[in-house]
């Protein structure tokens, strides 16, 4: 009885610790005025600050985010099931140094990676430009997705592809009618990781879009560093509702199917 | 190496060569051979750099940040995936904040902790302070308190998930077999589940420590100007006006990868000793 009414309390004190500053953010998107000492707002009217934020830059903004998102999804699955396939075929050793190489642009600071990339993609004539902020997005994206699509191969029956060849199957044959079938949601949830590691990206693409390509995380930076909070609040939110959304399909998905996230 | 190891050898390289590349051209850009304000082969900056107490004490308020965050979410993260584990409101909200980008709950925290923030409004409705200037600064602040919250609920997720997996896979049999052959709670859990929690959770903890150390985005909005996280450092040295200086921030970037890097050996060396071999 004390056990369950401890638990309780947890579950209450996690609700508060993890809703709170959510609701904040949504208090402070939605209120034309929240002046110090309000602890709530007096009245709130969404559509002036949804035509002040949500117009011109968040818009832009938002575009250009779920374009590169889109991008660096779909070129990052390929690249990174390319990688983990040839990973999985091979010795232990060298399949924990493709994984140590990856799990290395996962943790690397982006803002390190972003000092070096930005060199180098200076150097091919791309700095400040969509295409190389893209570039530089894919690396760690790659990362992720090698590190997950390792993890998907552990459990894919190899031999199958090995069977379909012995009856004469050709390598598009056998990619189009045995591998990508078998892993069809498996590499769908790979392109929603892989734009969700891109959308949240701020330190590459300052260094590498240098100001010029202006996504969601640079816009919202830029508001609040010049103390307009409420379109910054706007822009959050806009920010965080497609990973929810992710990630509530990718829960339900996995519930679904039996799987674990 | 037989030639059945080459694509293994090959995938490693792909992954690792925008890395590399990138890490080749910070080493030219420090030893002042490329980039901008390259004026020939000098090791002034990498000495400079390295000999900065700037540098070092910027280092050293980075791993203590991201050292007490990752504390107390892993303390945090054990409680919850111990008690919390089969409930599925627990799960949910453990999962919520991994949707919120780290520059979004930068901003929250800011509204939340700053002088006119949230709990200052509430300090104020209960008596205790009578203006925002009363209030304890918790952004900005030296001890980066604000930053160390918003750490830790960035990182909570990951690491409660982690510990959740470890015991539904690894725990609930062992501890029922403790529980039936006469073990009390407390025994149950310290000699069965505290174990598997903490080995199965341990590269996820050098994973989280490591992430924080690399972190941009909260620091950006919530830490002080002094100490400089390492991460703002190189950031600042990056677009400093004074082009000379540009080449600092590759040192510097180069100084965070090697700590990357480090930490990338502990991780798969851990993770070696926990998982069975083949």
């Amino acid at each position: 009885m004390i056990g369950a009414r401890r638990d309780g309390f947890l579950l209450a004190a996690l609700g508060a610790w993890v809703l709170t500053p959510i609701a904040v953010l949504i208090v402070r998107a939605f209120a034309q005025s929240w002046r110090f000492p309000q602890i709530l707002p007096d009245a709130t009217d969404a559509w002036p600050a949804l035509s002040a934020a949500g117009t011109g830059r968040v818009t832009s903004a938002l575009i250009a985010s779920l374009a590169l998102a889109l991008a660096t999804g779909l070129f990052g699955t390929v690249i990174g099931f390319l990688i983990a396939r040839s990973a999985v075929r091979v010795g232990r050793r060298f399949q924990q140094l493709t994984l140590a190489a990856a799990f290395f642009t996962v943790i690397a600071p982006p803002i390190a990676l972003g000092v070096g990339l930005q060199v180098a993609v200076l150097g091919i004539g791309l700095g400040g430009t969509f295409t190389g902020v893209f570039l530089a997005h894919l690396v760690p994206v790659t990362g992720y997705l090698t590190l997950f699509a390792v993890g998907v191969f552990a459990s894919f029956d190899l031999s199958l592809e090995d069977e379909a060849r012995t009856l004469g199957a050709s390598p598009w044959q056998v990619l189009s009618r045995i591998v990508v079938p078998l892993l069809g949601r498996r590499l769908g949830e790979g392109l929603i990781l892989g734009g969700l590691v891109s959308w949240g990206q701020l330190a590459i693409t300052l260094l590498v879009g240098g100001g010029v390509v202006r996504t969601l995380p640079v816009e919202l930076l830029s508001m609040v560093q010049s103390g307009n909070d409420q379109a910054g609040a706007f822009a959050a939110l806009m920010l965080s509702l497609p990973p929810m959304f992710a990630i509530g399909l990718l829960t339900v998905g996995a519930r679904r199917t039996g799987a674990s996230l | 190496m037989s030639r059945r190891d080459l694509p293994g050898l090959l995938a490693a390289v792909v992954v690792a060569s925008p890395v590399l590349i990138g890490a080749v051209y910070s080493t030219l850009a420090a030893v002042g051979l490329v980039g901008v304000g390259a004026q020939g082969f000098t090791l002034e900056r990498v000495i400079d750099t390295l000999t900065s107490s700037e540098t070092w004490s910027g280092v050293a308020w980075t791993f203590a940040t991201a050292g007490a965050a990752t504390a107390v979410a892993v303390a945090a993260a054990f409680v919850l995936a111990v008690r919390v584990r089969d409930r599925r409101f627990g799960q949910v909200m453990a999962m919520l904040p991994m949707a919120v980008p780290h520059v979004a709950a930068a901003l929250a925290a800011l509204l939340m902790f700053g002088q006119s923030g949230l709990l200052s409004r509430l300090t104020y409705a209960l008596g205790l302070t009578t203006a925002p200037a009363d209030f304890q600064p918790l952004v900005y602040d030296r001890a980066g308190v604000s930053l160390v919250l918003t750490f830790v609920w960035k990182e909570l997720p990951y690491l409660t998930l982690t510990a959740m997996a470890v015991l539904l896979v690894d725990s609930r049999e062992l501890e029922e077999v403790a529980r039936t052959l006469g073990a009390t709670a407390r025994q149950t859990f310290w000699r069965v589940t505290w174990p598997q929690l903490w080995r199965g959770t341990a590269p996820a903890v050098i994973a989280a420590f490591a992430f924080l150390v690399g972190q941009y985005e909260m620091p950006a909005l919530l830490a002080p100007s002094n100490p400089t996280a390492l991460s703002i450092l190189i950031y600042e040295r990056a677009v400093d006006p004074n082009l000379l200086r540009r080449g600092e921030a590759h040192v510097l970037g180069l100084l965070a990868l090697s700590i990357s890097g480090l930490l990338v050996v502990a991780h798969q060396w851990w993770r070696a000793r926990a998982e069975p071999g083949p």
